[in-house]
């Protein structure tokens, strides 16, 4: 491979983070680790935005029943419960997954070293990598059907 | 900082951040229904509730040095220069000041402000 063309598929930014070619399910979960951290950001600093109006907004100065009621007339509806279903199943699996990425980053779920066989899978990739995976998807669609439970069947 | 430090200060939020915002949802839908958990006579309750205003400081500072310091991984991860380190750097440190600030204030207002209609 030449020095230009190597160079380009190591700066694939966030084109290669998409491009499923040859990824497993730990490369997807990476790619959707991050996806996932980075949309639950930006609704973190939207929930400041709309808790503030909890205190007036912006220019409040103190607790205001009518602007909390204006800010939830706004977001306390069937698309704004679906938006916290969304972000309750990407929470979870953020958070599940997270886990994960900790105790593989500390060595604590790796397969024992091993002499290279053929088709010379990764050792790092072993099935507890695999279940923890699943556990982080169960977590994740269990949490979500939780929310929907709260939020439209008014259980909680 | 060095940047293993940093990432030791990334997982240890990750972990507290798990508790805290297991905690803060468990308060949304299973402490109290949701209708009642965004009341705004609960939530007044909450704010004013010493232990509860501490931990939702607690919470918003742990989730927010997560966040970005989560961002300016990723963003060290898509591109490696002097300039562009410095730049991410102290961005993430303003986006966390500013970020934290107004969650703060919100909080103290919700706490000392005078009640309106």
């Amino acid at each position: 491979m030449a020095v230009g063309e190597e160079r380009a598929r190591n700066r694939r930014g966030i084109r290669g983070w998409l491009n499923p070619y040859h990824y497993n399910a730990e490369r997807w979960a990476y790619v959707f680790q991050r996806v996932s951290g980075v949309a639950i950001l930006l609704y973190v600093i939207g929930h400041l935005g709309d808790t503030s109006f909890f205190v007036g907004g912006p220019t409040g100065t103190g607790p205001s029943a009518s602007s909390w009621a204006f800010i939830g007339s706004i977001f306390e509806n069937s698309f704004g419960h679906l938006i916290l279903i969304l972000v309750t199943l990407i929470l979870f699996f953020h958070g599940t997954n997270g886990i994960r990425l900790i105790l593989t980053e500390f060595g604590l779920i790796f397969k024992k070293p091993a002499a290279i066989e053929y088709p010379y899978k990764a050792k790092s990739l072993g099935s507890g990598q695999k279940y923890l995976i699943a556990v982080a998807i169960a977590a994740a669609v269990l949490a979500a059907l939780w929310a929907f439970l709260v939020l439209f069947e008014g259980m909680g | 900082m060095k940047e293993s430090r940093l990432m030791l200060i990334q997982y240890a939020t990750a972990v507290v951040a798990v508790v805290l915002v297991s905690v803060h949802l468990i308060m949304q839908g299973v402490i109290y229904p949701y209708s009642t958990a965004i009341s705004f006579s609960n939530m007044l309750s909450v704010y004013r509730n010493g232990f509860y205003a501490i931990f939702l400081e607690a919470l918003l500072v742990i989730v927010l040095v997560h966040g970005f310091n989560g961002v300016r991984i990723i963003l060290h991860e898509l591109r490696q220069s002097a300039p562009w380190t410095r730049w991410v750097d102290a961005g993430t440190v303003v986006a966390i000041v500013a970020a934290v600030a107004y969650g703060t204030r919100t909080i103290i207002l919700a706490i000392f402000g005078g009640v309106a209609g």
